[in-house]
């Protein structure tokens, strides 16, 4: 005799946000640490060396935080007006800041005057950065200058004064320490080398440029000003591959990965995007409770940290991982339990007997090949896809009216209850009516002895009524549509006709 | 008497406004307060009778005033007690008010002509002036700064007579002694010094903080037995900012003591001080002190000598707003400032709002050591603007002024002016071009926000909202607009939506018109409106079919069950008036419901009916039953796990059992259920 046959549940394409790797990776952060500044948080810079520590931009002050203090471990107040653009050297033991009043002052970590102090802007620099060889500053600022300082002996090597507007972003290259690029407000993004007395590279962003990036490999260049991030490749003389429109504000900040795989921009809307380096599209994006000035990620994507208008500093840190192993495994049977026999080799007499493989029936499935529907129809009311394919196998076999009869005021309310939230689902409803019409022939002759029952019957008629009216408006909608495409037809129809119109009378000239 | 002038311009406080009656008669008050307008009140009928405002009033805020003496005759030398007789018939010549501002220029307002009379500038201060004081009778004015000087002033000539350094850090406060002859400042100590020669003739300790008021008590010496000479054994008086004590100093013929000699102890720090000079040895000097806290410290003493203990003062004065009702309590009404009138039995009170002032008389009375004056102000709270007084001119509105809304580009049109909005920061933006008065507005919110005041805002923000919402794909953004149930709203906010737009708000429609019959509806409500008011545009688009295809799809397999559904809920209708019936006539236990006519048959063959049909269902589950044991039977075979399937089995053997006798009975008691259970 044929064994049972398990019920084929049908699959349905998943509604709603897909999940991707993206979105696990990203939302694997824990809730933020929100820390309150004294003024609006311009910059937020980690230190490149363990145990990557990060220094905080806001009013006149830099705050250096560790990984998870919500005290600022260190301060830096020595600024008389707002302070701009504090910025780690490489190894993580210097730091750079700019000033409103056109300073730029660098500091060691562990000490709290300044080492040096570049004079030499006329207005505040908003940007300052160390070139690769560790030994130079590169600033820009609002009199539209970019210089060039040494640090062993605090002097001026080079001004540039090609921009025509403020200087707000820079950065220098990692690779090569003569390179440097510097954004302005006058739309362009310029790529500096000290060995020369002029810019070597020039590109045209379009909206004032609030921040710049280089790819690690020096090879792309992404700009952030207006609305649009765009991304240029400078080997191939600035060319634009890329622009990317994704916010309703200006963008104010980008960052990348540490993985170099996915770029991120903090913007004026409350949003960060983050972005496919492969594919420039956004595969994420994160809401904050105000306008985003500064953004930036820890060393492998540990922490986010991100500073706003308001002042505050919102911190999120990743899950940690090891929880999951600290579960005690299951002992399971060892392998060779499994392969045990499975190597035998059949002699020429010998007729082999194979054990039939033993099927797994899911619960619902061994209730139903014992004939308990009802029972079957009850386990899996939680999930309706299961469901209803268990009332199409029941209406198959023809005992459907038998699993939904006889049941109990708080087991016939168990199954409206289902009924009531799946019935609108397109996917469900053909099933569904026919098991609602079903439920209302059999119970009929109680109805009106159990109010909670009697209610459940209301709220089913008010969800039916809504739908149908609802379904109405779509017909009427169709209407339109139809009509839409019928103009669209009748617009290539009509200059058909109209071609055989020309021919027509002719023809019918003829034939009279 | 006079000399309140300088007494209430304490720099550290922005309570106290520079303010002082008219020496004698106190015929008039003069008020500069903080928004630059310099007010003279008539003490008499509490009218105001003139109002002056310098034309640098807001860079240059009046920082002291002072009344000139009597009469600006320098040949003339009376004495003290000679004006004073002379005082009713010269009262009419009070002319002429010093102010000094913040910036350091210094400016001589004519009461009787109502305007500037000259301006004290060239040579003068470069910082704020603290304390101005006239002299008697040479027709000098002394001036005292932030800048540490002391300036001498010629006021005839507007020219300075004598500038000299008064103190390493600012000069708050000068007082001029009795015979004119010396002068007393306090800039960090208090220093006495000889005028006709500039120089220190005493050092007094002084105060912690900035000196506000200082003023001589007495005109002559208590030890009459001494030949006097001017000033030794005078006692002078000294209040400070944030000082709850005023100090009383006694000039000494030897310079060794420099201490106060005695205080009066007050409850707050002082704001105006007002005194009568005791003359001889027997009359006690009595003096009012105005305080922060709005009362008035009355106290009378005769100076004599060292005094250990602060004293307390002997009257106190308040005033407060009689309470209506019974649930008000009183507020108390702050006095602003006090002066004792020429018969020295009663006092001037001015008190209430600097900007409305009311002046009285009142006597009084020292047997009382707490006076609480009850004063109705409330009709005199509300500001009032005498246009015929007040020389403000307006800055006039250019009609043809522009005023610019944010909007979408190219929806420029469709932006009306925008009429008064129930949001403050709305109106602010948007009405500025002509101006409209409280009033117009006041009005106007009661009545436009219901009518279409709201809505404009709202289309406004709309189309902004959701083009912003679909290009960033901002849920919560979308959902505010998608989630709106205004027909009208929606049709025009689909209406100002840029073309470019259209196809992504199609695609988000499409994306929401899956959901629950409740939300789903308003979408398609927005999907109507994009198909008929951008039909035209849609129709030119040539790939609409792909484009719209997949919603078409999705609406017209929904639709499908349309009928069913229809069936459905023919069949709910029905039920739920069944219930609804019985509900009714469970209610209304009529007496009528008997039937008036009862018609009995044999009900044999109906019940036989029914036995059969229970029957075949009981049959029909038999047949299962059967089918499904004899299967068991074989499955038992197959099983491994013997007792996992007796488990079942004894299980599945009380369901049948129990599901058997529910399907036998057609109309199911849950009662009965239970009770078999």
């Amino acid at each position: 005799m044929a064994g049972y046959k398990p019920v084929a549940i049908q699959t349905y394409p998943i509604l709603g946000e897909k999940i991707t790797q993206d979105t696990l990776y990203w939302n694997n952060y824990k809730t933020p640490v929100q820390i309150k500044e004294f003024g609006a948080v311009s910059k937020v810079d980690f230190s490149p060396q363990p145990p990557y520590n990060y220094a905080v931009t806001a009013s006149s002050r830099i705050h250096i935080y560790g990984r998870y203090s919500q005290e600022p471990i260190k301060t830096f107040s020595r600024f008389k007006d707002t302070a701009y653009c504090a910025t780690f050297r490489q190894d993580g033991r210097l730091l750079v800041a700019g000033s409103e009043d056109g300073g730029v002052q660098l500091f060691d970590i562990s000490g709290r005057a300044p080492l040096r102090q570049f004079e030499g802007h006329t207005k505040a620099v908003h940007t300052v950065d160390f070139t690769a060889d560790k030994y130079h500053v590169v600033s820009g600022a609002d009199d539209y200058t970019v210089k060039l300082w040494d640090i062993p002996n605090s002097k001026e090597i080079l001004t540039f004064k090609e921009h025509s507007d403020y200087v707000r972003c820079g950065c220098a290259s990692k690779l090569n320490p003569d390179l440097f690029i510097t954004g302005s407000y006058d739309h362009t993004v310029k790529m500096f080398d000290a060995r020369t007395s002029e810019s070597v590279l020039s590109v045209e962003h379009g909206q004032p440029v609030e921040s710049v990036l280089l790819f690690p490999s020096g090879g792309l260049l992404v700009s952030a000003g207006g609305r649009y991030v765009k991304v240029w490749d400078m080997l191939k003389g600035g060319q634009l591959l890329v622009s990317l429109k994704n916010h309703h504000k200006t963008v104010t900040c980008l960052c990348l990965s540490s993985s170099g795989q996915r770029l991120l921009s903090g913007s004026l809307d409350r949003k960060v995007k983050v972005y496919s380096t492969t594919s420039y599209k956004v595969v994420h994006s994160f809401d904050y409770a105000a306008s985003i000035l500064s953004l930036a990620l820890a060393h492998e994507d540990e922490t986010i940290v991100v500073g706003m208008t308001n002042g505050i500093l919102s911190v999120k840190h990743r899950k940690s991982e090891a929880k999951k192993e600290s579960l005690p495994r299951r002992r399971r049977p060892a392998y060779r339990t499994f392969i045990k026999g499975k190597n035998y080799m059949k002699q020429r007499d010998d007729i082999l007997i194979n054990r039939p493989a033993k099927k797994h029936l899911e619960l619902y499935d061994r209730d139903l090949k014992h004939f308990r529907i009802s029972k079957a129809l009850d386990r899996v009311l939680d999930t309706p896809e299961i469901t209803v394919s268990i009332i199409k196998e029941l209406n198959r076999r023809g005992v459907l009216a038998n699993a939904l009869a006889g049941r109990d005021e708080k087991e016939i309310s168990h199954v409206l209850n289902f009924l009531i939230r799946n019935l609108s689902q397109p996917r469900f409803a053909p099933v569904l009516i026919n098991a609602a019409e079903i439920i209302i022939d059999i119970y009929l002759p109680v109805i009106g002895q159990s109010p909670v029952v009697d209610k459940k019957f209301l709220l089913l008629q008010g969800l039916v009524e809504k739908e149908i009216d609802y379904q109405r408006e779509l017909l009427e909608t169709l209407g339109m549509m139809d009509m839409l495409f019928a103009t669209m037809r009748r617009k290539e129809g009509t200059s058909v006709l109209e071609h055989t119109s020309d021919g027509f009378p002719e023809n019918k000239k003829i034939e009279s | 008497m006079a000399a309140g002038g300088g007494g209430s311009c304490d720099p550290l406080a922005p309570a106290g406004v520079p303010c002082a009656f008219s020496p004698h008669s106190q015929a008039y008050f003069a008020l500069a307060s903080t928004d630059g307008h310099l007010r003279v009140w008539e003490t008499a009928n509490n009218r105001l009778h003139q109002e002056y405002v310098p034309s640098a009033h807001l860079s240059g805020t009046c920082t002291c005033l002072a009344w000139a003496p009597a009469r600006l005759q320098a040949k003339e030398s009376p004495q003290r007690k000679k004006r004073k007789s002379e005082a009713v018939g010269m009262s009419n010549q009070t002319d002429l008010l010093a102010l000094g501002t913040a910036v350091g220029s210094i400016l001589l307002y004519s009461t009787v002509k109502g305007e500037l009379h000259s301006k004290l500038i060239s040579g003068g201060h470069d910082n704020r002036v603290n304390c101005i004081q006239w002299h008697q009778d040479s027709g000098c004015l002394y001036s005292c700064s932030d800048d540490k000087h002391i300036v001498e002033w010629n006021v005839q000539t507007c020219k300075v007579k004598c500038k000299w350094k008064g103190d390493n850090s600012s000069v708050s406060s000068l007082c001029i002694s009795p015979d004119g002859k010396m002068l007393l400042s306090a800039g960090r100590t208090i220093k006495l010094w000889v005028l006709e020669t500039k120089e220190v003739y005493r050092h007094f300790t002084g105060h912690a903080t900035p000196v506000s008021s200082l003023m001589f008590t007495t005109i002559r010496p208590p030890n009459e037995s001494q030949p006097f000479d001017g000033i030794t054994g005078l006692y002078f008086l000294s209040g400070a900012v944030h000082d709850r004590l005023l100090n009383v100093w006694q000039v000494r013929s030897e310079n060794k003591e420099k201490s106060a000699v005695m205080s009066f102890t007050v409850t707050d720090e002082p704001v105006y001080i007002d005194l009568t000079l005791s003359e001889n040895k027997e009359e006690p000097v009595k003096l009012a002190v105005v305080c922060r806290d709005g009362q008035v410290h009355l106290f009378e003493h005769i100076l004599n000598g060292y005094c250990k203990k602060p004293l307390t003062s002997n009257c106190t004065i308040q005033i407060a707003t009689p309470g209506k009702g019974k649930k008000s309590t009183p507020k108390p009404i702050p006095i602003l400032a006090a002066g004792f009138c020429s018969d020295k039995m009663s006092l001037l009170l001015v008190y209430g709002s600097w900007f409305q002032p009311t002046i009285e008389r009142v006597a009084l009375n020292s047997r009382e050591p707490h006076m609480c004056l009850v004063r109705d102000i409330s009709n005199c709270w509300a500001p009032k603007v005498e246009t015929a007084i007040t020389k403000v001119r307006t800055p006039v509105m250019n009609s043809e002024a522009k005023v610019l809304v944010p909007g979408i580009p190219g929806h420029h049109a469709a932006i009306k002016p925008a009429p008064p909005q129930t949001e403050q920061v709305e109106s602010k933006r948007k009405s500025g071009g002509n101006e409209v008065s409280i009033e117009e507005r006041l009005g106007a919110m009661d009545i436009d926000t219901h009518k279409k005041g709201k809505e404009d805002l709202q289309t406004n923000s709309f189309p902004v909202l959701l083009t912003q919402g679909l290009e960033s794909n901002d849920f919560e953004m979308l959902n505010k607009v998608l989630q709106t149930r205004n027909v009208n709203l929606i049709k025009k906010t689909v209406l100002r939506m840029p073309l470019h737009t259209i196809i992504p708000l199609l695609q988000e429609l499409t994306k929401r018109l899956q959901g629950h019959p409740n939300s789903a509806v308003l979408m398609v409500q927005w999907l109507k409106c994009v198909l008929t008011v951008h039909a035209s545009y849609l129709s030119t688009l040539p790939d609409l079919v792909p484009q719209l295809g997949t919603l078409y799809q999705l609406m017209e397999s929904r639709v499908k069950t349309f009928q069913k559904l229809s069936h459905l809920h023919g069949k709910l209708i029905l039920l739920i008036t069944q219930v609804t019936a019985s509900e009714k006539t469970k209610g209304a236990t009529s007496p009528g419901q008997k039937a008036k006519l009862v018609y009995e048959e044999e009900s044999s063959e109906e019940e036989s009916d029914d036995e059969i049909a229970d029957k075949d269902s009981e049959d029909n589950w038999d047949e299962d039953e059967e089918e499904s044991e004899s299967e068991k039977d074989e499955d038992v075979e197959e099983e491994d796990e013997d007792a996992e399937g007796k488990d079942e089995e004894n299980g599945e053997d009380r369901d049948t059992a129990s599901e058997k006798e529910l399907n036998g009975d057609s109309d199911l008691d849950p009662e009965n259920e239970s009770e078999e259970e």
